[in-house]
């Protein structure tokens, strides 16, 4: 009998995922729990594993494709078996009234409408050939004149057509030649092949007045600078962060946090061989203090606010590809013990690549922490669906006044961003100074640890 | 203390060109020398060798001719004649080296120059006063020097290639340690006048920088008609050094020889010149760090050739030098990465330009290969030689020519085809387009190129095994 392998939905935002890649061939056997394929949704690569056994029959969606949840992607069956009809499945349309906490924007593979903001002359969007240029502005070439481009190496999109309906002839592509001084232009034999299979206009390699002879080494860096899609989840961080940036009228609060006696105590801890970060103690301040600031841990559309009775803290992990963020839920009802196992498992998964789409989803309060980055202070983007983000810079020796003395001390910078809307800077500024006072309290950690 | 727009310091074959090119741009310049005009190379690498081989590679020939038909009886040949004539070319050599230094201008100190700021220098000379130069641009062009390393005993029956190139008469049986291209080189000019050679080498095969082919090829031939023993993958253990012989131990085997070459690398000279005073560092190998410029990190100091860390190789040295000098006095152009054909001169002789096949797998390169052995070229039947072969190492996705490997008689002169070639970045189809004169070992090129394609037609066709 005939299996139906399909896209599986990995989170409750996700609605569709790209197959990446195929670890099985057509005809190969597969046994169950082999992977099968590999998917990419917005947040992660995933691997699949099989849950048939028999022979893969049929591919249905190729490498680099994508397709809603519960599509059919290839048949397992016996070889033989009958392969059943598909239909091309089309993608679902982009919602038009997803609400903010809708982190799953759906994406296009590919980047949307590259034509408009560039430069006519330059050939990018012949450069980026594996992306579908909009329909509108397809290029009408004759076959004579498409095969004397090839044979020129040059990309037909800046030559003007002059053919019935705009339509480029081989006589446009001469005077083009003839214009642009073609003639005199010198390559080598390898350069020409490796432009000639990269796609690469050799009219556009050199400054116009240049007569040097085009090199491999030219050609080479002319194929790393053509513009290449984004990966998924750099879209989809353009995105995201896009949408918050020009939506959410963002506004700061800084204040300096005296870390020295946390600090001091922390070495004892570790002694003791108990490890306590210096990000733990931040996520259990930041989730006690939460708890007492509503509009804090909210959300808006601009006409309607949404509290979150609960604190599922988001914690800002960078990894090779970009950025993530794990969640913690139910920060408030952990201890730091329980905080420290749960942010550092997130952590490793994330730079591991194995974070699941659910654990990346809906936290109500986001903690960046560039404290390891050695920085003096800095602002974060809030994140789509929340009002707030706390971005914590690293701790240096400061000079400070201290009982009307300069001491030195171990002072942290925290800036919180906050969505205006929703907080005002009065409120903003108690949270930090809570934070802050919090952080600054031995007594209080000692009798949590 | 005298000024000049640049100082040289280091008269060897990238010091002098250096000092010349700065002359023709109208540049006053010196040259500080503390031994003897064109350096190593002249004096006891590159040209005194070569002469040796010449006289140790006719003799060999006149005893190894009677298939063409020709034997000569009582052949003999006289060393001490031999190290007089290569005296005479070395001296010939030096005093032209002398004679266009001076009919470019350019004044020659000899002595040992070593930093007293980032731009003056004193020259320590003997029997003479010693002398403060200044300039606003420095060339460090002081080389390396083949240094005995430690743990082999100091006796006269231990020498390094420069001690062994003044010996008044061969040894009976010698052990090169090294298996690099100087051990080589002397091994076989030492075996081919009779001298019962063994070579110890460390590493697992003799002249690792080359691909597997080509070594095997060399080795073969040195083996086996040559006669020398080729131990690798050992060290030479327990050496013993009397002014008599010396033994060592290989693998629990005791070897013995009259002489023992030490050819185990050569090291950077930087240890009179006071670099810190310039503000300069030598990197952990002891080598002064250059830019593609060859500027070093100090302003106005620039290094050149062996002790920049670069290609061991005279023509290298003087590719860079000419660049310096233009950098610093003259007109300056554009640096562009330059390919360096590197000569051996074993018997057989082998040449190499470009990357290697092992490189490019190194690399993660996709490449294929086009070779075409002599042994099916007219001209080299027509001349009986016909050991070794060409190779084109060619971009699989592009067909560009990156690299090319020669072994064979004449080798080192027909790699010029392929520098040329490799350089203008030509194709393999490009190249088997080319028409070569017949009957000649150039053809080789040619047949190789087309066997890049499956399309050689000197040879019969067979499966490729570097595809896929």
């Amino acid at each position: 009998m005939v299996q139906t392998v399909i896209m599986p939905k990995l989170g409750q935002t996700v609605e569709e995922s790209t197959v990446l890649k195929w670890h099985k061939r057509e005809g190969q056997a597969v046994t169950k729990g082999e992977i099968l394929f590999e998917i990419e949704t917005d947040k992660a690569v995933l691997e699949i594993e099989s849950f048939f056994e028999g022979t893969l029959l049929k591919i249905v969606v190729a490498e680099g494709q994508t397709v809603p949840v519960s599509a059919p992607v290839a048949f397992i069956g016996q070889p033989g078996d009958p392969i059943p009809e598909v239909k091309p499945v089309s993608r679902p349309a982009p919602k038009a009234d997803a609400t903010p906490e809708h982190v799953a924007v759906p994406v296009k593979s590919g980047v949307s409408q590259p034509a408009s903001d560039q430069p006519p002359a330059s050939g990018i969007r012949r450069l980026v050939s594996d992306i579908p240029p909009p329909s509108p502005a397809r290029k009408l070439v004759s076959p004579r004149a498409r095969r004397l481009i090839r044979e020129c190496v040059i990309s037909a999109e800046p030559i003007p057509g002059t053919g019935p309906g705009g339509r480029v002839v081989e006589k446009d592509v001469r005077a083009y030649l003839e214009a642009k001084h073609y003639a005199e232009l010198k390559i080598t034999p390898a350069a020409r092949n490796l432009a000639l299979k990269n796609g690469i206009d050799i009219l556009t390699v050199l400054p116009a007045e240049s007569k040097e002879r085009i090199t491999v080494e030219m050609i080479q860096q002319a194929i790393a600078e053509k513009p290449k899609a984004m990966s998924k989840m750099r879209q989809v961080i353009a995105q995201r962060l896009t949408a918050s940036f020009t939506t959410t009228p963002h506004f700061y609060v800084t204040v300096a946090v005296d870390m020295t006696d946390l600090l001091e105590w922390r070495k004892i801890l570790k002694k003791e061989a108990k490890t306590v970060s210096v990000t733990d103690f931040i996520l259990k301040a930041v989730a006690l203090v939460l708890v007492k600031f509503p509009a804090l841990n909210s959300s808006t559309d601009g006409r309607a606010v949404r509290w979150h009775s609960r604190v599922h803290l988001g914690m800002a992990v960078s990894i090779a590809e970009g950025l993530v963020v794990p969640v913690i839920r139910n920060a408030h009802d952990l201890s730091i013990a329980e905080l420290h196992e749960r942010a550092a498992g997130l952590a490793i998964k994330a730079r591991d690549g194995k974070l699941t789409p659910d654990e990346m989803t809906g936290s109500t309060f986001t903690v960046s922490n560039m404290g390891m980055l050695d920085v003096d202070h800095f602002t974060a983007i809030i994140n789509p669906g929340e009002s707030a983000i706390l971005a914590v810079a690293s701790t240096r020796p400061t000079p400070v006044v201290r009982d009307g003395k300069i001491e030195i001390r171990s002072m942290m910078n925290i800036t919180l961003s906050s969505d205006h809307r929703l907080v005002d800077g009065a409120c903003a500024a108690r949270f930090v100074n809570r934070v802050k006072s919090m952080l600054e309290d031995l007594e209080l950690w000692k009798s949590m640890i | 203390m005298e000024k000049y727009d640049l100082i040289v310091i280091g008269a060897g074959p990238g010091g002098y060109p250096a000092a010349i090119r700065a002359a023709q741009l109208g540049a006053s310049v010196a040259i500080v020398e503390k031994e003897a005009l064109g350096g190593t190379c002249l004096n006891w690498g590159c040209i005194p060798t070569k002469t040796l081989i010449a006289s140790a590679s006719l003799y060999w020939h006149m005893q190894h001719a009677q298939s063409l038909g020709v034997s000569v009886e009582k052949a003999s040949f006289d060393y001490a004649a031999m190290i007089r004539h290569k005296n005479q070319v070395v001296e010939k050599l030096r005093a032209g080296v002398g004679q266009l230094l001076k009919a470019n201008g350019i004044k020659v100190f000899e002595g040992t120059a070593s930093f007293m700021t980032r731009n003056r220098l004193a020259v320590q000379r003997s029997g003479k006063e010693s002398v403060v130069l200044e300039a606003a641009r420095i060339i460090i062009a002081t080389g390396s020097s083949a240094a005995l390393p430690g743990f082999l005993p100091k006796a006269a029956s231990v020498v390094e290639s420069r001690a062994f190139l003044d010996l008044p008469r061969l040894p009976a049986r010698l052990i090169v340690l090294g298996g690099g291209v100087i051990g080589c080189e002397l091994a076989c000019m030492a075996a081919q006048l009779g001298v019962q050679v063994t070579i110890v080498e460390i590493l697992d095969d003799i002249l690792v920088m080359l691909d597997a082919d080509v070594r095997a090829e060399a080795r073969r031939y040195m083996e086996s008609h040559l006669k020398i023993r080729i131990l690798t993958g050992k060290p030479l253990e327990q050496i013993k050094a009397g002014a008599q012989g010396v033994k060592g131990h290989v693998a629990g085997e005791e070897i013995e020889a009259d002489l023992l070459l030490a050819a185990v690398g050569r090291r950077p000279v930087t240890e009179k010149l006071d670099l810190d005073k310039a503000g300069l560092k030598p990197n952990e190998k002891g080598y002064i760090e250059v830019n593609s410029a060859c500027q070093t990190k100090a302003a106005g100091i620039y290094a050149i050739g062996d002790v920049n860390g670069g290609p061991q190789l005279a023509h290298a040295a003087t590719a860079q030098g000419l660049l310096a000098a233009e950098h610093a006095v003259g007109p300056r152009r554009n640096v562009r990465a330059q390919i360096v054909p590197s000569c051996i001169f074993t018997a057989p002789e082998i040449a190499v330009v470009g990357i290697s096949e092992q490189e490019a797998k190194q690399q993660n390169r996709a490449v294929k290969t086009g070779k075409f052995h002599f042994a099916a070229l007219g001209k080299a039947i027509a001349s009986g030689e016909t050991t070794g072969f060409v190779k084109w190492i060619v971009d699989a996705d592009t067909d560009q020519l990156l690299g090319a490997a020669a072994i064979g008689a004449h080798a080192t002169e027909l790699i010029a085809t392929a520098v040329t070639a490799v350089q203008a970045e030509l194709t393999a189809a490009e190249f088997a387009h080319t028409i070569q004169a017949h009957p000649t070992l150039s053809e080789a090129w040619m047949e190789a190129a087309h066997a890049v394609h499956a399309q050689c037609i000197h040879a019969p066709p067979r499966r490729r095994k570097t595809d896929g």
